[in-house]
């Protein structure tokens, strides 16, 4: 672990709050010189769950697979457009599989020694509390774990 | 994206009044196009869209379970309908039960993400024999909201 941070990671899945998480890793990385690198993870897990469970066909499972894809390619772009904005260089990393193992294994190989989530939500039911990939991936990051919370004064901050 | 995060009391329906498979269909497509004001060519759209996943295999699952759903830009976001079944519905289920308990999920194109996921949760959510049980025996649109609060 570096203090100040050299490998910040962000995680990404389309939500507002994952969107607040990559402006704030951009500028934290810009103030701590930091290597900042943004991921997507394709949650094929999901789509398999969903084609065990019957709700998915085949065709449909490829064809949601598909779309995944490009809103991976969408929210990455995006993140590499708001890095350039501020002059921070990006990593941007597509992966597939389940959300919080995959993660896990990135966070190890890139040496992270910061994982930057949004999108932590108050548990509302005993259900939930047991599916929450970010939730899981707080439990299981190896690296230390900062939460964004969704606040109209990152944007603003980062706007400035 | 989880059923929590888009459940809405005035998108659950209790009961269905419809008894076959189109019919239900139908009224679970009217009780978002009531609630969002959806034109008749929103209405339409969706409930094509809707038809149009079933021709291609029954969203029938299993356990007294059905979850049509589409994407459809009539939409503006990732949308669940509720509905409960007094009597049961022939949706040509797998193995062969009749549902009760309906999800119409609804979303745009470009939120794929948050649909798998919401799928996903309805699926994991309804694993549970009791849970699909007492679904089943919700008197109200409250009742629906707060067993999954629960």
């Amino acid at each position: 672990m570096g203090v100040p941070f050299k490998r910040i990671v962000v995680y990404l899945d389309g939500s507002e709050s994952s969107m607040s998480a990559i402006m704030y890793g951009i500028n934290l990385a810009k103030e701590h010189d930091a290597k900042l690198t943004a991921v997507y993870v394709v949650n094929t897990r999901a789509l398999s769950e969903l084609v065990k469970a019957g709700i998915f066909v085949a065709v449909e499972r490829d064809e949601y697979q598909r779309d995944l894809q490009q809103d991976a390619d969408r929210y990455l772009k995006h993140a590499s457009h708001l890095a350039q904005q501020k002059q921070v260089e990006v990593e941007t990393v597509k992966l597939e599989g389940t959300v919080h193992v995959v993660m896990k294994e990135l966070l190890k190989t890139q040496k992270a020694d910061l994982l930057i989530l949004g999108g932590v939500t108050d548990i509302r039911s005993r259900r939930e509390e047991l599916a929450s990939e970010t939730d899981r991936m707080m439990r299981t990051s190896p690296c230390p774990v900062l939460v964004v919370r969704d606040d109209d004064d990152i944007w603003l901050e980062f706007e400035a | 994206m989880n059923v929590l995060d888009v459940l809405d009391k005035n998108l659950v329906k209790v009961p269905l009044m419809h008894t076959d498979k189109n019919g239900v269909i139908s009224e679970l497509v009217e009780v978002i196009a009531k609630a969002k004001g959806y034109s008749t060519q929103q209405f339409d759209e969706v409930l094509d869209a809707v038809m149009e996943r079933e021709s291609l295999c029954s969203t029938g699952i299993g356990n007294g379970i059905a979850i049509p759903h589409a994407k459809s830009d009539a939409v503006e976001h990732v949308s669940l309908v509720v509905g409960i079944s007094r009597l049961p519905v022939d949706f040509d289920s797998p193995d062969g039960q009749k549902s009760r308990i309906f999800f119409l999920v609804l979303a745009p194109k470009s939120e794929a993400s948050a649909h798998v996921e919401l799928l996903a949760s309805i699926a994991r959510s309804c694993t549970s024999g009791i849970f699909r049980r007492m679904l089943e025996q919700a008197k109200d649109s409250e009742e629906v909201v707060h067993l999954f609060m629960e």
